[in-house]
């Protein structure tokens, strides 16, 4: 006899009962589709915007440099380590870069903020967010003007228009305090207060003159990746190369741990909330297939005396179980693909409720809300909903099989 | 007909789907009250690192000086100022900023000087307790200064260290002088961990040349915590009858004010999402209930029981459960958040320091019970299981008698 057929018709001997079940599991993977494609969305837009933003998926500093940043820890032979870096396939491009803490100061007033000196060349809207961002005058032009571009707010405070000159102050590659003026060239706006109030981009030749560095010597290289989940696996397998030996290779997380601790926190706590409604529908099944098979006990009675094994009747049960999850896999995904293809296209925008964005662990948040699920999600849900399913049809299952025939053909 | 004592006996007919329907209904209620409570926690925390710790409750500065922190754009009677809103009943403390360049010996950074009144600063802010490293400032030390964590890093200096200013006076000259780092705060909001430099007004004076009397910022804090902030704002600026702009932190910090208000429209949409699983069960399990008794509701109604009745008994039986099931998830769900009161979730193995729209949240947290977060969630149980026996107990109503009682 066919277990499979048996456990098919069994189900849908009671229909209403298990359309209604098959419909929690349904919601169950909504809700799983949503809060995972959310996760994947959000985490990787955090993640790609936190490293173009100045450090990169992956970091190559010199020792030190992340613990306590100073202008006498600095990278040498940048050009060679750069070389290096764009031949991997992983990577996707690789920028040189100087980090540095500066005051500013204009005929106005002098403010505390930070410097990223960069070679325009090497850089575009795709692994710089100033680029996207700027909204007056220009981006850099070359590596060796005497341009200088600023946050809005920076250059507000400073009272700064384009054209007008700046004064930097910071300390060089022997620790003395250096200054160099400048003209305002552009100005960004990312929209987050604590970036375009602080934040200004130098030429990366120029900077180099100021803090007394040589031409290949700076303080970071920063990779963008094709996919961040990479990141880990490629810090790791990058520090064992000796070309990286005397530099310190860091990931997103070390650079930005305020970002990374706001995702683990955001990750764990959306993982808690799909256990908690995966164990509700998993009551769900357990209730179900309970009752379904205490009102069965004489039929399971007389299919033992007919001479079926205690154990095909608990594959029996267990059948009914994994039927009922495809059922509601089944559902779910009729229901989940229209709303998936609408949330992974459209979004829903939450600009009313929180205006133009607010940042998150230090990285600017855009307010539309969409999902996007990676194939691994996909997988893992998948194996939950089934795991689910088959845990809570166990006991049931059980019970089946340890239906004594006599007694139970007895029982009305 | 007594229906309770019917219903009663019905739940307990069949214990095992009874059991199973009231452990899913307390457990999703106690998780409920839990993740309330633990919501409202995290919520009162993170705004009290903004207001107990930095903004205070009021904030009062001469117009422009928030987008143009000019150190000549001075509140001259702040004196006079703080003294009145002291009589009104509120605290008040005086602050000087200024700005320049820190350096150590291996590297520097730009820093705001924060000028503060060591006497009245401590009854508006507790930011002297939030010290993660070394002491707060003392009268008595004139190079002392205290500075965010960030900053501590950025610069590479632990406690003792010295550091040195170099600045602009206001009266044109270079201001520069050296100081020692006798404390280390704890996180409060990027701004502040990454470029705050403490230290007493006297000493701030001193260094910038700032005349003797005025401020660039008062803050206030209510005394009576329940006052009604909007009301409180309108006492103040009906209490200093001069061109200033008075401000409260919500309209000072919108964003967070946004988001601390959302973060209670987040817990219902978790609670609503987690009861409809709820429902399904409770639906599925009065729906077997009430089906395999078909043949009895049929006897019920040839006998002369109405429909009415047996929609109250189809209602007392679900009652009943939901009744149970909210006792015992009140219990669990109350021992658990005061557990997570007293002791808190530490998330320092996931994250060390986390910020949200620049306000940094505490990486352990706390819960906090009020009676809302207790009942909110078993009221939305009790409307979610009345919801989902609509069905049944409407079906098996108006179900005609002898097509029950042939009902196989």
């Amino acid at each position: 006899m066919n277990l499979n057929v048996l456990a098919w018709r069994n189900l849908w001997r009671h229909k209403r009962r298990t359309l209604i079940t098959a419909s929690s599991i349904a919601f169950g993977v909504v809700l799983a589709v949503t809060f995972t494609g959310a996760g994947d969305y959000f985490y990787t837009r955090m993640i790609d915007a936190g490293a173009n933003m100045g450090m990169g998926h992956i970091t190559v500093a010199a020792p030190d440099f992340n613990r306590a940043p100073s202008s006498k820890k600095y990278l040498q032979q940048s050009e060679q380590l750069q070389q290096q870096l764009t031949q991997m396939s992983e990577v996707k491009s690789a920028m040189a870069r100087i980090q540095g803490q500066a005051m500013f100061a204009s005929a106005h007033k002098s403010i505390g903020g930070m410097f990223f000196a960069i070679d325009p060349q090497q850089e575009n809207a795709d692994n710089n967010l100033f680029i996207k961002a700027m909204v007056a005058g220009n981006m850099l032009a070359t590596a060796s003007d005497k341009t200088i571009v600023l946050g809005v707010d920076l250059a507000r405070k400073l009272k700064l228009t384009l054209g007008k000159k700046v004064v930097y102050t910071t300390t060089d590659k022997h620790g003395d305090i250096v200054s160099a003026i400048a003209r305002v060239g552009g100005l960004f706006q990312t929209g987050s207060t604590e970036i375009d109030g602080a934040v200004a981009l130098l030429p990366l030749h120029s900077a180099q003159k100021v803090l007394a560095y040589q031409q290949d010597e700076v303080s970071v290289i920063a990779v963008i990746l094709h996919d961040q989940r990479h990141s880990h696996l490629l810090r790791d397998s990058m520090q064992s190369l000796d070309t990286f030996a005397h530099t310190e290779v860091l990931n997103w997380q070390q650079t930005q741990p305020d970002l990374a601790g706001m995702i683990a926190v955001d990750k764990s706590s959306n993982y808690i909330s799909q256990l908690l409604i995966a164990l509700l529908v998993a009551a769900g099944i357990l209730n179900t297939m309970l009752m379904s098979v205490l009102e069965r006990k004489r039929e399971f009675g007389v299919m033992m005396a007919v001479g079926l094994s205690p154990y095909s009747l608990f594959l029996l049960v267990m059948l009914e179980s994994f039927w009922l999850a495809v059922l509601g896999l089944i559902i779910g995904t009729i229901i989940t693909i229209p709303w998936y293809l609408f949330m992974s296209e459209t979004g829903i925008d939450m600009s009313a409720a929180y205006g133009d964005g607010f940042s998150f662990g230090g990285v600017l948040l855009d307010t539309v809300f969409k999902i996007r699920l990676f194939e691994e999600s996909v997988l893992a849900i998948l194996i939950g909903l089934f795991t689910l399913a088959l845990l809570s049809g166990a006991y049931p299952a059980w019970r089946a099989g340890r239906v004594p025939p006599v007694e139970s053909l007895k029982a009305i | 007909m007594n229906v309770t004592k019917l219903a009663a006996r019905n739940v307990y007919r069949n214990s095992h789907r009874s059991l199973v329907t009231v452990a899913a209904m307390a457990f999703a209620c106690a998780m409920m009250i839990v993740f309330s409570s633990l919501m409202d926690g995290v919520i009162a925390g993170s705004e009290r690192n903004v207001v107990a710790m930095n903004t205070g409750d009021i904030q009062i500065h001469r117009h422009t000086y928030r987008d143009d922190p000019d150190i000549y754009k001075m509140i001259e009677s702040s004196k006079q100022l703080s003294e009145n809103s002291r009589q009104a009943g509120f605290f008040a403390a005086e602050r000087l900023f200024a700005f320049g360049l820190m350096a150590s010996d291996d590297s520097s950074s730009g820093v705001q000087l924060r000028g503060i009144d060591l006497v009245s600063e401590s009854t508006v802010t507790e930011i002297h307790q939030h010290i993660l490293q070394g002491d707060w400032l003392k009268k008595d030390d004139t190079h002392g200064v205290v500075i965010g964590k960030k900053l501590a890093r950025l610069l590479d200096v632990s406690l003792d260290d010295e550091v040195i200013f170099v600045g602009q006076t206001a009266d044109g000259y270079m201001a520069n002088d050296s100081f020692q780092v006798r404390g280390i705060l704890k996180s409060i909001a990027t701004d502040i961990d990454s470029a705050s430099v403490f230290m007493s007004n006297t000493m701030l004076r001193e260094l910038i040349s700032l005349p003797e009397q005025g401020a660039h910022q008062i803050v206030i804090m209510r005394s009576d915590r329940k006052q009604d902030l909007a009301e409180a704002t309108r006492v103040v600026s009906a209490l200093i009858k001069q061109d200033l702009e008075v401000m409260n932190w919500q309209q000072l910090m919108p964003v967070i004010s946004r988001f601390l208000e959302t973060a209670q429209v987040q817990t219902l949409i978790m609670l609503l999402f987690t009861y409809i699983a709820v429902a399904s069960v409770v639906l599925n399990a009065m729906l077997m209930s009430v089906f395999e008794r078909i043949h009895e509701f049929g006897i019920m109604k040839a006998i002369g029981v109405s429909p009415w009745q047996i929609i109250r008994l189809v209602y007392a039986e679900t009652f009943i459960q939901t009744l149970v099931a909210s006792i015992v998830g009140l219990i669990l769900g109350i021992s658990l958040s005061w557990y997570l009161q007293q002791y808190g979730l530490d998330m320092t193995s996931l994250a060390d320091g986390m910020t949200f729209a620049g306000i940094a949240l505490d990486p352990v947290w706390y819960a906090e019970m009020s009676l809302s977060s207790a009942l909110i969630p078993i009221g939305f149980l009790f409307v979610m299981a009345a919801v989902a026996v609509i069905y049944p107990a409407v079906k098996v109503a108006l179900m005609r008698p002898l097509e029950a009682i042939h009902h196989q």
